[in-house]
């Protein structure tokens, strides 16, 4: 069954109809990369799809479950989970607090054992743990983000442009512990204007232009596609 | 020094007042970027209603500290109604508006809230019953009444109560959360809206503590009273950091020892031109130079941070 089922979703954001009825879908353990230029409604699908931007008419299923309806803090309940654009920290709280932000939704033991687990995957942060969390690198505060998100058990992971303003060697990083995230067998949907990147690493992709998804396919296809390649991979 | 001395006190006295209402606005500007005008009119609404049992009960022949306990039993939850509802009302549908539009809006609920009292208790200065046995104790040739010393104890506890609610507790990581971005709080799970409700139920909880003390202590209530009470623990929240906890306890503290010491030592100062009816001036004053000096306040640095 598919985990993820978006059909025909619109959304209006000020005004503007930035997502014009598209359909996707994901499958469990899939990585899928959603690529498109900058205002293409990439990260407007993800934030209608988490429930921070009201859609306009469309069915999101989880599971086959209509979870349009739910209010968007049930969601994290139900597996969902975002990293946003632009990390969105609580930037005055320590990293520890971000981390454990993560898991204000859970009721069981493993916090504990899980927020070490998140050191352990990004031993830098285990070091930065008392530091306000707004004074760190980008790539840190990338980490952060990640593990914050990671806190919350997703069964579902939405990434909306982690590589966005990241050095080449922070990018490679930061993917490198993404892909670890999916062998954990996390389903994740890849927003990202690094086309390149995103393609290599993921099993399927979506290109949106301004509202709509206009090429699908497999990600290695979509690589060698000459729209793309002229579009997207500037060959 | 002893005239110092007791200026001191009685400014602590009044700053301890003065940092509860703070806290309010502190709390409230916090958590959402608003300056909440009514909030001063909250405090009014507690001293009236505790006023107001304390006047029913005072033939009782029930001990005086026991009446003004039951006034505030019934301060508290009007106020924390009261709260909750301004913020439902008022400021709840104008959330996504430009900042300009609730912060005019809260001075409509400040003139409305006023007019309600008007017709309710009328426009005469109500005076508290002598209920409560004065007794003083000399403290280094200053003298401290058992009033005062229970306001400023009164304070410390309901702050420091605070200060580890909003620290150390679920409410209070979700109240910091939704400070700093109240979207991804709620991908966290935080239910925005609750919080926010939350907040302001607890701001005004401890306005109804603060217009028990102010009733209680200077014996008198109005209508109006919340206005310029109002504007003063604004200005100690400004004083200390708008947003920051102890920026306001700080800011409360400071702002009733100036104005303490102001009342006490102008008259002498001036040669008799100007007396301790100036009180007020210093407020003000202190609000200007904090404005013009060091917008963010003692203890602030974020100020304007938020879009």
């Amino acid at each position: 069954m598919k985990l993820l089922e978006v059909k025909n979703l619109h959304v209006s954001y000020d005004g503007i109809k930035a997502v014009k009825g598209i359909d996707l879908h994901l499958e469990k353990g899939e990585i899928v990369a959603l690529i498109g230029a900058n205002g293409a409604g990439k990260s407007t699908t993800l934030r209608a799809i988490c429930g921070i931007t009201p859609m306009h008419s469309g069915k999101i299923l989880l599971e086959g479950m209509d979870i349009g309806k739910i209010p968007p803090h049930h969601l994290v309940k139900h597996g969902i989970a975002l990293v946003p654009e632009g990390r969105g920290l609580f930037g005055r709280s320590s990293v520890e607090e971000n981390l454990l932000m993560g898991a204000y939704s859970r009721r069981d033991r493993e916090i504990k054992a899980d927020l070490e687990k998140i050191y352990a995957l990004f031993p830098r942060l285990a070091e930065r743990r008392k530091q306000a969390s707004g004074t760190l690198s980008g790539g840190e505060q990338q980490m952060v983000s990640l593990g914050r998100a990671l806190m919350t058990k997703p069964r579902l992971l939405f990434l909306d442009e982690p590589s966005m303003g990241l050095a080449p060697i922070m990018v490679q990083k930061i993917f490198e512990i993404i892909r670890t995230v999916a062998s954990g067998g996390v389903t994740l949907l890849l927003v990202e204007q690094n086309a390149r990147i995103a393609l290599s690493m993921s099993t399927r992709g979506y290109v949106m232009e301004s509202g709509n998804i206009i090429l699908s396919g497999a990600s290695s296809m979509l690589l060698d596609n000459p729209q793309v390649k002229a579009a997207y991979l500037g060959q | 020094m002893e005239i110092f001395l007791q200026q001191l006190v009685n400014g602590v006295v009044l700053g301890s007042i003065y940092a509860l209402v703070a806290l309010g606005y502190t709390l409230v500007y916090g958590i959402m970027g608003l300056i909440n005008f009514a909030h001063g009119d909250v405090v009014m609404i507690g001293a009236m209603v505790t006023l107001t049992v304390a006047r029913l009960l005072s033939n009782s022949g029930l001990p005086g500290p026991l009446i003004v306990l039951l006034g505030l039993l019934a301060a508290v939850p009007t106020c924390m109604a009261t709260g909750y509802l301004i913020e439902r009302i008022a400021y709840r549908p104008l959330r996504n508006a430009p900042r300009l539009a609730p912060l005019i809006t809260a001075i409509g609920v400040s003139i409305l809230l006023q007019n309600l009292a008007m017709m309710i208790w009328g426009r005469e200065y109500l005076s508290f019953p002598q209920i409560i046995p004065s007794h003083a104790f000399s403290f280094f040739g200053a003298s401290i009444s058992t009033t005062q010393s229970i306001i400023v104890i009164g304070s410390g506890v309901m702050m420091v109560c605070l200060s580890f609610l909003v620290k150390k507790t679920k409410l209070g990581n979700a109240m910091r959360a939704t400070s700093q971005n109240p979207e991804v709080a709620t991908l966290m799970g935080v239910e925005v809206n609750t919080v926010i409700s939350l907040t302001f139920i607890l701001g005004s909880a401890l306005a109804a503590i603060a217009g028990m003390m102010v009733s209680a202590y200077y014996g008198i209530a109005h209508y109006d009273m919340g206005f310029m009470l109002g504007l003063k623990a604004f200005t100690a929240a400004v004083l200390g950091g708008i947003g920051n906890i102890e920026g306001a306890v700080l800011g409360g503290l400071l702002l009733g020892i100036i104005e303490s010491m102001g009342a006490g030592y102008l008259g002498t100062l001036t040669g008799g031109v100007m007396g301790s009816n100036y009180q007020d001036v210093f407020a003000f004053f202190v609000l200007i130079l904090v404005l013009v000096l060091r917008p963010s306040g003692l203890l602030g640095e974020r100020v304007g941070e938020r879009p």
